[in-house]
């Protein structure tokens, strides 16, 4: 067996091919929620560093539709709608996303379960993953848009190493 | 349809495919033997192979009579190609995240300073 398959069946084993993450962070419960439901502070974090979202709507209520355009650092747009399907102040929130081609289909949609823990005023964020469909782009959509946010930290590095000499 | 990874996904949304699959990384086995563990009937188990060989995930032998099941891994990297990416961009996403909780936070102590400080002026006067 290889390191790869090895790596494979004790993913497997513990079923983590949906993605589970559990962030801790120190700000009490209320706050953190309030920064995943209301647009104008969704903005300042939503995607890798220095993207920001010209476009960012939510229409926080089951139902109510997400529209976010992440701009990269290398400009490229990456267009994503998605719509709620669950919303518990302040600890849970459900919705679909899907990230769209540049002819507005589909190329993935994702079943994002968001829970919201107080932990003695710091808030355990569990943000689980299903992946409901996928198609064979959506994978080189994610790498591409990767390659937009290391690369332009490269040539910051590179900047700021020009600039220290 | 061009859903590859799609058809892989669904596929491992059942825990009994993935542990057929856990079993099968450890080496080739045959239906009987991955049936074992499971409370269940070899019809119900020849149909959850039956999905897992459409997405690509296994392969039936057929050179021998008991036609033992054989991982195929290259689905799954996909998938776990796919799982890493998007796992960084949350990642990033939930740093981003955790310094603009501190800047709201350093806002708002600053503000409640400096309220404290206009009611004691008031108070002086």
């Amino acid at each position: 067996m290889s390191a790869q398959d090895a790596k494979i069946s004790a993913a497997m084993e513990h079923s983590e091919w949906d993605l589970v993450m559990t962030r801790v962070f120190d700000a009490p419960r209320e706050l953190v929620f309030k920064v995943w439901t209301e647009t104008q502070h969704v903005a300042q974090w939503w995607g890798p560093k220095r993207f920001t979202n010209p476009v960012c709507e939510m229409d926080v209520r089951v139902g109510g539709a997400i529209r976010i355009h992440m701009r990269a650092p290398d400009g490229v747009v990456y267009p994503m709608t998605g719509v709620f399907q669950e919303i518990v102040v302040p600890e849970r929130l459900v919705f679909v996303s899907s990230a769209l081609d540049d002819k507005g289909n589909s190329m993935f949609d994702v079943l994002s379960t968001v829970t919201f823990a107080d932990e003695r005023g710091e808030t355990a964020l569990t943000l689980q993953l299903r992946v409901i469909k996928a198609t064979a782009q959506a994978p080189q959509y994610l790498k591409g848009m990767e390659m937009g946010w290391t690369q332009s930290l490269d040539r910051l590095g590179q900047h700021l190493a020009t600039v220290q000499k | 349809m061009n859903d590859r990874l799609s058809e892989t996904f669904g596929a491992l949304a059942d825990p009994t495919r993935r542990a057929i699959l856990a079993r099968l990384a450890a080496g080739e086995a045959s239906v009987t033997e991955l049936a074992s563990p499971f409370a269940m009937s070899m019809p119900a188990i020849s149909k959850h192979l039956k999905v897992l060989e459409r997405a690509g995930l296994i392969a039936r032998g057929r050179e021998a009579q008991w036609r033992p099941c054989r991982l195929q891994a290259s689905p799954l990297r996909d998938v776990a190609g796919w799982v890493d990416h998007y796992r960084r961009f949350w990642e990033e996403s939930f740093d981003r995240l955790d310094d603009y909780l501190q800047e709201l936070k350093a806002q708002d102590s600053k503000n409640k300073a400096k309220e404290k400080k206009h009611v004691r002026t008031r108070r002086e006067n």
